[in-house]
């Protein structure tokens, strides 16, 4: 990327100096943006939920935070959040890993269905996802009427468990997670795995010793995005899931709209912020160190 | 992906199959259950066909005047929101691509920050400030929420578009005479242009279907097709509306499909995601 740039600036017949002021100039309405509707909150929402108005003015406190950490029920729905998080990015794992193993490596005509029907998922919006399982896996959902038909008895729903949004959560984060590792994958050369293979690895110790150490990376940030989302998804919790406890997303909706409690509400996003801040930091961290190995 | 036929010629790839069957049962059997409801019009446990189809829940569903508020709503705002996007998006994105300028880098790394929160978390912060601003539950309140939630997708994709024009052919037809926006409308735009229509696609539908912000700054003046969808799922009406409505908002969201296949299918889109 920097090279086409200093081609450009140097091939203009213009002054660099005119460039670079004509480039900022198209640049700030959107960096603005993310100025004034990104950082800007989140800067706002830290300082004022410790920063609170007062009796004597504005005065340093913790309080909504040791409120957050001692009341039962919020406490609850932190660790349903963190619950719900952990096990879909297990599960995603679990599920995306083989199938970008075998897009990988396969030569078959079945791997561009199979690529399809994993990619699917991102064209079904949460919305219509969220109606669709109701009805599949919701209480005498299709589900249980072929369990019936065959002589089964009906499995305990997971609708309005926590087992809803896993499942919701799982389908529709199902495509990314196998794009983001196939990508990774794409990096390890053929080379190698035939090495290893040549003299006498099975599949298994491939796996383990050639393929794993090369797209650990990889597997780190397609957790990260997938935590980054999981952890406040609004739509699937809040319409598969149970009432009380509530994940994250649909807790602090209902304190903002509900209880109208704009501090409550902001003391639970930088909880939230908290909590993923690793993930971010991680995220953002290895793609700038991709974007800069791009354009060397 | 490069894949030659000699490896596996000769099994029968029994993996493949297997997975193939798996995901065809996840991933269709609930988008064909809502499919069957909404052209069901009795559907009593525990018969597996329904006992009446028929289209009169079409008109019940097409004839409710939230429904087509809803739509007309929804259609404006992501009409707004896109417009807005690709103006000061595309613009933005030819700079990035194109040109150098102090904090370049830097900028360019900045709309990740939009990625790198929990959105919904994010989402309450500006809420926040939207409370102040009075911007709460108005139409422009959710068009800069919305807003914010495209800049990445509308920067980054095509940012690798205008990368990815051929800059000798630029050079040529500057060499023979071509003043620098008769370059770029006629070179540097046919060959951006099919990824940056994607882009900006993918930003109408993906804000359609965006339901978080809408519902926190929108509530409960705006609301559009998504905030519709819940309020049937959560208030049991008639099972059926949910599943016309469903088959309708399904159309704009296959239209993205056939389009945007391409920039999605080749990997460009996980690595805009940061794989």
């Amino acid at each position: 990327m920097a090279d086409t740039a200093t081609a450009s600036a140097t091939g203009g017949s213009e002054p660099a100096i005119g460039r670079g002021l004509k480039g900022l100039l198209l640049v700030a309405l959107p960096v603005f943006l993310v100025g004034w509707l990104i950082i800007y909150p989140i800067i706002a929402a830290i300082v004022s939920t410790l920063f609170v108005e007062a009796t004597d003015g504005v005065q340093f406190s913790t309080a909504s935070y040791r409120f957050f950490f001692s009341d039962p029920y919020s406490r609850a729905n932190l660790a349903l959040t963190l619950w719900t998080t952990g096990v879909c990015a297990v599960l995603l794992l679990l599920v995306g890993l083989p199938i970008a193993l075998y897009l990988r490596f396969s030569t078959s005509r079945f791997a561009d269905l199979v690529q399809s029907l994993a990619i699917f998922p991102m064209f079904v919006p949460s919305i219509i996802l969220s109606y669709a399982l109701i009805r599949t896996i919701g209480p005498n959902g299709t589900v249980d009427i072929l369990l019936n038909a065959v002589g089964l008895p009906k499995i305990p729903s997971p609708y309005l468990t926590p087992w809803g949004p896993v499942i919701g959560l799982v389908w529709d984060n199902l495509p990314l997670t196998v794009l983001m590792l196939t990508a990774g994958l794409a990096g390890i050369s053929n080379s190698a795995v035939e090495a290893a293979r040549d003299v006498g690895a099975g599949p298994i110790r491939v796996f383990w010793h050639i393929i794993l150490p090369r797209m650990g990376n990889s597997i780190l940030v397609t957790i990260s995005f997938t935590v980054l989302g999981i952890f406040s998804s609004f739509t699937l919790p809040y319409v598969l899931g149970p009432a009380s406890p509530e994940m994250m997303g649909p807790f602090m909706l209902r304190t903002f709209n509900d209880l109208y409690d704009p501090l409550n509400a902001k003391t639970q996003a930088v909880i939230s912020f908290v909590f993923c801040l690793f993930f971010g930091i991680f995220y953002v961290w290895s793609i700038a160190r991709n974007q800069r190995s791009q354009s060397r | 992906m490069i894949r030659t036929y000699s490896s596996t010629s000769g099994r029968f790839d029994w993996t493949g199959l297997a997975f193939t069957i798996l995901l065809a049962i996840v991933i269709a059997v609930p988008l064909l259950v809502v499919f069957t409801w909404a052209f069901t019009e009795v559907w009593r446990y525990p018969s597996v066909i329904p006992q009446k189809f028929g289209l009169r829940f079409w008109d019940q569903t097409l004839s409710r005047a939230d429904v087509w508020e809803a739509l007309s709503i929804s259609l404006r705002l992501s009409a707004t929101v896109t417009a807005l996007s690709a103006l000061i998006c595309l613009p933005a994105a030819y700079a990035f691509a194109r040109m150098k300028f102090p904090g370049r880098d830097l900028f360019f790394l900045s709309f990740l920050a939009s990625h790198a929160f929990p959105k919904f978390g994010l989402l309450v912060a500006i809420a926040a400030i939207f409370l102040q601003l009075n911007l709460i539950a108005t139409f422009w309140g959710v068009v800069l929420i919305q807003l914010v939630g495209t800049l990445m997708l509308m920067i980054w994709i095509p940012v690798a578009a205008f990368q990815a024009v051929d800059r000798r052919m630029e050079e040529a037809a500057r060499d023979v005479g071509a003043g620098p926006l008769r370059v770029f409308w006629s070179i540097t735009l046919p060959q951006a242009g099919p990824t940056i229509f994607a882009a900006v696609l993918l930003t109408f539908v993906s804000t359609f279907y965006e339901t978080e912000g809408a519902w926190l700054i929108g509530a409960p003046q705006i609301r559009t097709m998504p905030v519709l969808m819940i309020n049937f799922i959560n208030n049991q009406v008639v099972i059926q509306y949910g599943a016309v409505l469903s088959v309708i908002l399904w159309v704009p969201s296959f239209i993205a499909l056939m389009f945007a296949r391409r920039v999605i299918g080749t990997g460009a889109f996980a690595k805009g995601f940061g794989a």
